[in-house]
């Protein structure tokens, strides 16, 4: 199993979701988060934002459907132009449902 | 050491916090999170949740897509991983939808800030 965190623009959050869940990836969990990335915030007129808001979305999937995921994410946060966000995989070994006690997702 | 991601009931906070002061594991960073799972959020339709006949009135039938959801994060060493897990189902169960999930990731080291320590004393 593979933790999917992705961190997109909070306004595709939406997009991003909806489009997962038409895939058939219903489960996860979004958060609001502040970060910045390569280009060190956002610099308006003499005003210089150092942290942007962004929505951090996890997702928890087996490792056959990583990159269907990655592909969707991609896709429906794209607007091409700097913080469109970063998507980040790491392993999970071990899931459990509080209600079932099941160890699938 | 392991990572201890549980994604549980605000409601559940306060037992899901005694039961691991019971443990001695007092440590725990939680989060304020939204959320879905295999019910895609609040559906009526699909979940078959009760609706009171006010809310039908006055035609609130949309339910929730995302539910309001806190975040646990817990670093602990590999021999206390179990009790853990089995501490936050035991508090959590309720035994209807939403009552969480918990997610245990590999984590290769931490490092405590103030002393510089590493490895397992820095938990």
């Amino acid at each position: 199993m593979k933790m999917i965190r992705a961190i997109v623009r909070p306004e595709t959050a939406d997009n991003v979701a909806d489009g997962l869940a038409e895939s058939g990836f219903y489960s996860m969990t979004k958060m609001p988060v502040f970060g910045r990335g390569k280009q060190k915030g956002l610099t308006v007129g003499n005003t210089h934002y150092d942290e942007l808001p962004k929505t951090l979305i996890i997702i928890v999937v087996e490792d056959k459907s990583v990159d269907e995921v990655l592909k969707i994410i991609q896709y429906k946060a794209y607007t091409g132009s700097e913080g469109d966000g970063k998507i980040f995989i790491s392993p999970v070994e071990q899931v459990r449902t509080v209600r079932t006690g099941s160890n699938e997702l | 050491m392991k990572e201890i991601i549980a994604i549980i009931r605000p409601s559940k906070m306060n037992a899901t916090k005694k039961s691991l002061d019971e443990l001695n594991i007092p440590s725990v960073t939680a989060a304020p999170v939204s959320g879905r799972g295999h019910q895609r959020g609040l559906n009526p339709i699909l979940t078959g949740i009760e609706i009171s006949k006010d809310a039908l009135l006055k035609g609130h039938i949309t339910g929730m897509k995302f539910v309001p959801k806190r975040m646990l994060i817990i670093v602990a060493k590999d021999e206390d991983v179990d009790v853990i897990v089995d501490a936050i189902v035991k508090s959590n169960k309720t035994g209807y939808i939403g009552d969480g999930k918990i997610f245990i990731c590999p984590t290769d080291n931490a490092l405590r800030i103030r002393t510089n320590e590493t490895g397992d004393v820095a938990l």
